[in-house]
């Protein structure tokens, strides 16, 4: 089903699937409320303080909450992983609920800013893949360090108008012919793992002196060919819609937005020699004034008919099984393929970004090559 | 008419009544003191103390005393080399900044009614109330390949291709900092602007001395405050500056603060406030040197 | 210079105009109009994205649509964040003007032993990267102060860089200042006080007023400082630049309009009815 012609407006269609997934959400919620009202004691209401990205709620899914349980969070934005984590080092108690990236949760754990709780205990978490309750780096004796919301890998964009043959490697990036046509984001620590996947490191976050040489080396033959580097992935979408760059790294989820805005036909591919990805996860703050409504709002936002809107409006795979089998009741399983929802294990072959040992050298390396 | 003590002062009393005010005349400065003094100066003892300590590898700031940050800025040649060009940039964009004020500036305060004077300064301001992503974005459309002047060029034949010599390079980046120093400027040159008394210059012409000699030694002069006070407005932030240089600069149009940025947001608390000092101490000592021309205290006495 | 003209006529007017003065001020008033083009054209295309209807905010321009403004009315974070950063942004606006005009008379008067010395400490939060000042900010707020983070700390912390630009230029319009005005007050009997009051302040505005104007820019688009030093509250520069893993979309562009017109009708609103009452009173005094 080719949803996405032109005169029907991807923000209309959107409005269409709302309706119908809402109104299963508010089916979903009269049975959730039935089942609370009938529970002896009334839980806990007010607010909490949320700090997250902007893809990890939408304001119906908000209000349907509120509207439910009184339960509602206060939303901070994230910025990037290290400023959340200079700032909740700080602020401690204040927050309630943090999102962060995969290799990052650990790190909160070590300097005993998170919690390590029972996924199982909620409700929803049954709905999750079960590879996602088990990742190693996230399982701790004294429980699990958050809860698991989304992924991507990132993947290599390409215009087959002027990009041939078809890739299939990192090297791609570095060709000659397409000097002054790439894009990659800006972003000093991810840039130099890109190069270090190129380069056959084993791990592109922990890199030795001579690993991170050769991965410096192939920046300074990538230089020539990048146009700029992306603050936001709305510079990556609209460099590709205006043609202005034919080869670009992100997340999932662009080409969809290049087609929308008008541009052209852009193909994706998976790097051969690996990639980088991240996932994400709820933490909830050891401390938090406010910790007692966390759990009752995740029973009530993780719902399987919610993460199925969440994924028709931001474009990424999310770890909840459940809403799958809700997209594909819904008709969207060619969507849902396509952004690989379906093949969670992906994240298992992918390198997660995060902190590593190697981080300030590779901020240093970036800065030498792409510095004046 | 006696001139009681106490009672405001004259050149003659001026000496010793200022010495024994002096103290008594500071206090309007308190609050300013307890921001500047305190939090600023407060908040920054920490990072000085951090930019000689090291960042392990799981972000903690360790008290390992060193100067190795510091003498990576001196050893490895891109921060200086992109030091002095964002130097060089920032003295740029100050004579364009001032050149474009100025006349700006001066039509305004001369032949403009006081009332309209405020709402055009208004018109001038309200704009940079907007965000100023958006506003760099838009920029982007103007400048880009697929923007606004590209398909004017085009459009009236001068060139075939959209060209790049707008994009992502240097210019850009001099262009859109123009741009946004622009208010600045003009406020600052308004202020002293329209407390100059024009007949003066009629005054000057009168006597027998041409427009430009009139301007040059009477009007400059009196406005060089002003003038000061705008390249100061223009040209230290753009030392701090690195939102515009990423997103309409390129890889070409670096500029130092991009460097120092890419450190903090990678945690490495110590190597960014290492460089960061390093660049306020070149720049105030800049300050330093130039300080006579840079003079606040009072001309007392004049005419 | 002087000689006899009829009354509330200024003498400049009434000499002869040299061919060369003309033609200066047409140049000089052509000049204007670019400038203000140059202003403005950023500014209208920003309006014009507002209505684009790609989720991404730029060129081309596929089609038009309301979208995004039922979108940025309806969204209840972003409208928060907007009441938060006007609040903060006046906030700052009146403190900064306060504090740097009254350390500008000192600074100017005070016969401080090393003036230059305290303008380069004046001058030295300007010079710092945003990021450098926000982390410390926050350090100094929690860690020395203990203090819960709230739009009140966001103001202390945005005061940190507007306060330098309003002692500057109140400092550099206070150098020029003639001290007669003073000396003659002080001669008719006026306390320092009151000379303060009735002759300097008021013919010290436009530096003032410029002051005042710039602080409430850098404010209301401070996204840095704001993001280390606020608490569970938004911002909208915070909200634009977090959107970093999703992106922009239009309705930000929608929001961005929607704050122009209003200012601009308030402003316009002002100054019309501020000329009304004038007349008004000038007609009620003859």
């Amino acid at each position: 089903m080719d949803h996405l012609s032109k005169h029907f407006s991807r923000r209309r269609f959107l409005q269409t699937t709302a309706g119908v997934t809402g109104a299963m959400a508010m089916g979903g919620f009269a049975s959730a409320s039935r089942v609370m009202a009938q529970s002896p004691m009334a839980g806990p209401t007010g607010t909490f303080n949320f700090m997250t990205w902007s893809d990890h709620f939408y304001q119906e899914q908000l209000d349907a909450i509120t509207a439910a349980i009184d339960i509602t969070p206060s939303i901070s934005e994230l910025a990037g992983n290290a400023e959340g984590f200079i700032r909740l080092g700080e602020v401690g108690g204040q927050l309630d609920m943090i999102s962060g990236d995969a290799l990052w949760v650990p790190r909160y754990f070590e300097d005993g800013l998170i919690d390590a709780w029972d996924i199982n205990e909620l409700e929803v978490s049954k709905g999750l893949y079960s590879l996602a309750r088990e990742f190693d780096i996230w399982t701790t004796p004294a429980g699990y360090l958050g809860y698991p919301f989304g992924w991507s890998p990132v993947q290599i964009y390409y215009d087959p108008a002027h990009v041939s043959p078809a890739p299939d490697s990192w090297e791609v990036l570095l060709d000659p012919k397409y000097a002054g046509r790439v894009m990659v984001e800006n972003q000093p620590e991810e840039v130099p793992a890109y190069m270090g996947k190129l380069a056959g490191v084993a791990d592109p976050y922990n890199m030795t002196t001579e690993e991170l040489a050769q991965a410096k080396e192939l920046m300074i033959r990538l230089k020539p060919n990048v146009l700029r580097l992306a603050q936001q992935n709305t510079d990556v979408v609209n460099a590709l819609t205006n043609g202005e760059v034919w080869l670009a790294t992100g997340n999932l989820g662009y080409d969809e937005r290049v087609r929308e805005a008008g541009g052209p036909e852009i193909k994706v591919f998976t790097p051969k020699e690996g990639t980088i990805g991240w996932m994400d996860a709820e933490m909830i703050v050891t401390g938090g004034a406010n910790s007692a409504l966390v759990r009752p709002w995740l029973e009530m936002a993780q719902t399987p008919e919610h993460i199925a809107e969440n994924f028709l409006r931001y474009g990424r795979p999310l770890f909840n099984e459940a809403a799958y089998k809700v997209l594909v009741n819904n008709g969207h399983q060619e969507r849902a393929d396509r952004f690989l929802y379906n093949k969670p294990e992906t994240v298992q072959t992918m390198t997660l970004k995060g902190p590593g040992t190697s981080t300030q050298a590779a901020i240093e390396a970036f800065n030498e090559v792409f510095g004046a | 008419m006696t001139s009681e003590v106490g009672r405001g002062t004259t050149p003659a009393d001026a000496p010793e009544i200022g010495q024994r005010r002096s103290v008594a005349r500071l206090w309007p400065a308190i609050p300013a003191a307890l921001v500047l003094g305190v939090l600023f100066l407060g908040s920054m003892a920490f990072m000085v103390v951090f930019s000689f300590w090291r960042t392990d590898a799981d972000f903690h700031l360790v008290p390992d005393w060193n100067v190795d940050n510091y003498v990576k800025f001196f050893t490895v040649p891109t921060y200086l080399r992109t030091f002095g060009k964002t130097l060089v940039m920032a003295a740029a964009v100050t004579v364009a900044a001032l050149a474009t004020a100025l006349p700006f500036t001066y039509f305004l305060v001369r032949y403009v009614s006081r009332r309209w004077q405020r709402i055009v300064l208004l018109a001038v301001i309200v704009p940079f109330w907007t965000s100023y992503l958006l506003r760099v974005y838009a920029w982007q459309a103007i400048l880009g390949e697929r923007g606004v002047i590209n398909q004017l060029l085009m459009g009236l034949g001068i060139i075939d291709a959209p060209t790049r010599l707008f994009t992502y390079n240097d210019l850009s980046v001099f262009i859109v900092l123009v741009y946004v120093s622009f208010p600045f400027a003009a406020l600052a040159l308004y202020a002293t602007l329209e407390r100059f008394d024009f007949g003066q210059l009629r005054a000057a012409q009168d006597l027998g001395a041409r427009p430009d000699q009139a301007l040059r030694h009477i009007l400059l002069p009196q406005i060089r405050p002003g003038i000061i006070t705008a390249c100061i407005f223009v040209f230290v932030p753009i030392i701090g500056e690195f939102l515009t240089p990423v997103v309409v600069g390129g890889t070409q149009g670096v500029l130092i603060g991009n460097l120092v940025i890419n450190f903090f947001r990678g945690a490495q608390i110590a190597q960014g406030a290492a460089f960061a000092i390093v660049i306020a101490a070149f720049v105030t000592l800049l300050l330093i040197v130039f300080r006579r021309h840079l003079q606040v205290e009072d001309v007392v006495a004049r005419g | 210079m002087s000689w006899p003209v009829a009354r509330g006529i200024d003498p400049i007017e009434t000499m002869p105009v040299s061919p060369h003065a003309r033609a200066t001020r047409r140049a000089l008033w052509l000049w204007a109009v670019i400038v203000m083009a140059f202003l403005y054209v950023p500014i209208v295309l920003l309006v014009i994205f507002s209505f684009n209807e790609p989720a991404s905010p730029g060129l081309p321009i596929t089609g038009l649509t309301l979208d995004w403004y039922e979108d940025a009315l309806t969204n209840r974070l972003l409208l928060d964040a907007v009441k938060n950063s006007i609040f903060v942004a006046v906030a700052v606006s009146i403190l900064a003007t306060i504090i740097g005009t009254m350390a500008a008379f000192p600074l100017v008067r005070g016969r401080i032993r090393y003036p230059g010395a305290a303008r380069i400490v004046a001058t030295l939060p300007i010079m710092l990267p945003g990021m450098l000042l926000g982390i410390g900010i926050l350090l100094f707020l929690r860690r020395v102060l203990d203090l819960e983070l709230s739009l009140l700390t966001v103001v202390a912390g945005h005061l940190v860089f507007t306060v330098p630009f309003v002692i500057l230029i109140v400092a550099a319009q206070l150098q020029g200042f003639d001290r007669k005005l003073e000396w003659a007050a002080a001669d008719l009997g006026a306390e320092p006080r009151q000379a303060a009051r009735h002759i300097i302040l008021p013919l010290i505005w436009p530096s003032i007023l410029a002051g005042a104007l710039i602080s409430f820019t850098l404010s209301i688009d401070e996204f840095v400082i704001t993001f280390f030093t606020v608490g569970p509250q938004l911002t909208l520069p915070t909200y634009i630049y977090t959107q970093i893993k999703f992106g922009v979309t239009p309705a930000v562009n929608a929001i961005a309009t929607l704050l122009l017109l209003g200012t601009l009708l308030m402003f316009g609103l002002g100054i019309v009815l501020l000329s009304v009452g004038r007349r008004v009173r000038r007609r009620d005094a003859t």
